[in-house]
């Protein structure tokens, strides 16, 4: 197969598969038990939480487990319900995972505002500072987009938010490997990884918390994760996520080279077969290694179904259950008509991805597209 | 190897064609279609990807999926509303076969670069000096060619009907020989977006209903109507009209429909010569060999579960045509398709306008 959706999901890593299938095999005491079976799980999960936390510059107290970005995300936003502020400022190109929970959460009081984004995808700080009313307690912005990948300038934001005493809630799950996620540095209060997007197993993930005192917890019961995420913790998949945020922050500038180079191929390739290709978002101030192209004239339903034959796995706009495809909103968002939208593709390469690979792409992708 | 691509619906039937393809030696893929937005608990879209794709793991070809949505409403769904607007009884399903799924669909598998399609419709075709005929399914309990009849020679040239030549209990056997999961599913009935619901609740979204008065032929007002739209001619149940208006202890039923007046006009007994015609005038006159037939009596049908009965022309042009069966026929109502056959050969149809004696 020739993998190009590394935004959708990644591969694990062999040696991550191979830890979760090790501990698997052998591991299976519950982490809260006192006995030695029960201490060397707990063991393992600490021993990731430090890695987690390693990767992106936090205290592992800071470090929640959960089972994703979607869940870390509604961590946050469902807090904020016991809060007497009760305003959020987001923007119109966040994911559904905080777009729908705060559509959701108005129903029992939460407010909100989206701001826009300018064509090419990123927010305008004085935007966010407009919409910050006196009851404001979060501003939740993602950190890079998961269709066109520009990058949001957290940084500015968050010097914003103090000047308004409010806090800053990022999504990061696109982030991890493909740029340096430092929680200082950004000086945000809440952000969001998912394991499966940083070449770890799906289903887990973590939220950071500059403090973990300002949430509650969302899911209620036993006293897991001191209180804040109750159940008993899939000792595997955690383990896979720390040895996986390891190694992808291993390096980071060799693996940033390759997705630049690979992007820059893929480019070049295209511009000499298709003059009319239009590259969609931010160019520069976006993710090396993800990109959104709409391809006038073509479907892009039409040509993933044929690369599909190929053996080709890319993607375009968000796909819902039955399969069918629609104007992505995000594109909508920086203005392209729907035709236009329903033209564009994203290919979003990874570590194992080959100068090779990306000749047969265009190769396939030459064959495949009305110019 | 030539590739056909199957309208992949989730149920058995669809799921049976693409493995008999297969098993032929074709180059098969699938292809979900959607036709209706909604989230409803009618509407069963997602499960039935699930089923398509369950099946198409099975038999390890791939499943493609697209949106008609807009051009069913723009299509199909705004002329059947216009129809019951207009006091007739449409076939929303004929009007999707012939204008989303041998027309749009066709042309979505053209872009894919399909050779052919196929679908999982209990007909059957034959070609034969140049020409393809259009045959009834092998199960006569199942035969569908009354809603394909509106097909033209492009369609069904570029159309194959991997089941046209079984029976539903054999198609259900080898869906479950294949280890499909929806084996057991049972057929879809009625028209698609309307699932389960009764057709009465499903129009009252999108039509006002206008009660009036029910009155026999004779002008004896016996009751009241919800809206004539919600009746149809020859209809038997929900007049709601007991007995006691007549010496006979018979059912009442739909005679005819005054718009002008929104009356429902109501004869009383199955028998009643007000129920049979043997006149009909019809238009949207198609023949699936593009021509006309070189006689002039045949076989015809006035709806899908109707028999087949014998007629004949009286005059035709184009697109009209009118027709005199051998017998006063029933349950002729405006709005639905006759539908004429040569024996097993479907030879076109038309959409019924009036009717007389």
């Amino acid at each position: 197969m020739y993998y190009f959706d590394h935004s959708a999901t990644t591969p694990l890593l062999p040696e991550v598969s191979e830890l979760i299938n090790d501990i698997n095999r052998e591991i299976y005491g519950n982490p809260s038990s006192v006995y030695s079976s029960g201490r060397k799980s707990r063991s393992i999960i600490e021993n990731a939480r430090n890695q987690v936390a390693n990767s992106i510059s936090a205290n592992p107290e800071q470090i929640i487990f959960t089972s994703g970005g979607t869940e870390s995300n509604n961590h946050v936003l469902w807090s904020l319900l016991n809060n007497n502020h009760s305003h959020v400022v987001s923007n119109k190109i966040e994911h559904p995972a905080i777009l729908k929970v705060l559509h959701f959460l108005s129903q029992y009081g939460l407010k909100y505002d989206l701001v826009g984004v300018m064509s090419d995808g990123i927010v305008s700080i004085e935007e966010i500072e407009k919409a910050i009313l006196p009851d404001t307690s979060l501003i939740s912005l993602m950190l890079a987009n998961n269709e066109i990948g520009t990058i949001q300038p957290i940084k500015d934001v968050v010097e914003i938010a103090k000047k308004y005493n409010v806090l800053v809630h990022t999504d990061a799950v696109q982030c991890l490997g493909k740029m340096e996620v430092n929680v200082l540095d950004l000086g945000v209060d809440f952000l969001s990884l998912s394991a499966h997007k940083f070449y770890g197993p799906k289903g887990v993930g973590i939220l950071y918390a500059k403090d973990p005192k300002k949430l509650s917890s969302l899911i209620i019961g036993g006293g897991q994760e001191r209180g804040l995420r109750a159940g008993t913790e899939s000792i595997s998949a955690i383990a896979g996520m720390g040895l996986a945020a390891e190694h992808c922050v291993e390096s980071l500038s060799e693996k940033r080279e390759l997705l630049i180079k690979l992007e820059k191929k893929l480019k070049s390739g295209i511009n000499k077969f298709h003059k009319k290709a239009i590259y969609n978002g931010n160019q520069s101030k976006k993710l090396p290694g993800l990109i959104n192209i709409s391809f006038p004239k073509n479907q892009s339903n039409i040509i993933m179904a044929k690369l599909d034959r190929d053996g080709i796995a890319i993607s375009n706009g968000p796909a819902c259950g039955s399969g069918d495809v629609k104007p992505s909103p995000v594109l909508s968002e920086i203005g392209l008509d729907n035709q236009t939208n329903l033209s564009s593709l994203r290919f979003s390469f990874g570590s194992t991805n080959t100068g090779e690979e990306v000749d047969y792409l265009l190769n396939k992708l030459e064959l495949n597209l009305t110019k | 190897m030539s590739r056909v691509i199957v309208g992949m619906s989730g149920g058995v039937d669809s799921a049976v064609s693409a493995s008999v393809l297969k098993e032929q030696g074709y180059d098969v893929e699938a292809l979900f279609m959607k036709n209706w937005e909604e989230d409803s608990e009618y509407c069963t879209a997602e499960r039935d990807y699930n089923d398509a794709l369950q099946v198409c793991d099975k038999l390890k070809i791939p499943l493609h999926a697209v949106n008609f949505a807009k051009e069913y409403w723009e299509n199909v769904f705004e002329h059947f509303l216009e129809e019951y607007k207009n006091g007739r009884t449409p076939n929303p399903d004929i009007l999707c076969n012939n204008e989303i799924k041998f027309k749009k669909f066709l042309d979505y598998a053209f872009e894919l670069g399909a050779d052919k399609i196929a679908t999982g419709h209990y007909v059957r075709s034959e070609e034969k000096n140049g020409n393809v005929k259009l045959i009834k399914g092998a199960d006569r309990k199942k035969d569908q060619s009354y809603f394909l009849h509106g097909l033209n020679q492009e369609q069904v040239s570029n159309s194959i009907f991997p089941i046209g030549g079984y029976v539903k209990s054999e198609v259900r056997k080898m869906a479950e020989e294949q280890g499909f999961n929806n084996f057991k599913k049972k057929d879809s009935v009625g028209i698609c977006f309307i699932g389960e619901r009764k057709m009465k609740d499903f129009l009252k979204e999108y039509l006002p209903a206008n009660p009036g008065e029910i009155i026999t032929s004779k002008g004896e007002s016996v009751g009241e109507h919800d809206g004539l739209m919600y009746y149809t001619i020859g209809q038997r149940k929900g007049l709601g009209v007991g007995g006691g208006h007549s010496d006979l202890d018979a059912p009442w039923y739909v005679i005819e429909k005054d718009l002008v007046n929104n009356q429902l006009i109501v004869a009383q007994g199955h028998n009643n010569s007000a129920l049979y015609h043997k006149y009909l005038k019809a238009s949207n006159l198609h023949w699936i060999l593009g021509s006309p037939p070189k006689r002039d009596r045949f076989n015809a049908k006035v709806r899908y579960r109707a028999n087949d009965v014998p007629c004949k022309i009286n005059d035709m042009s184009n697109t009209n045509i009118s027709i005199e069966f051998d017998q006063a026929c029933f349950g002729i109502a405006p709005g639905q398709s006759i539908v004429f056959y040569d024996g097993e050969v479907c030879l076109g149809g038309a959409v019924i306008d009036s009717f007389s004696n």
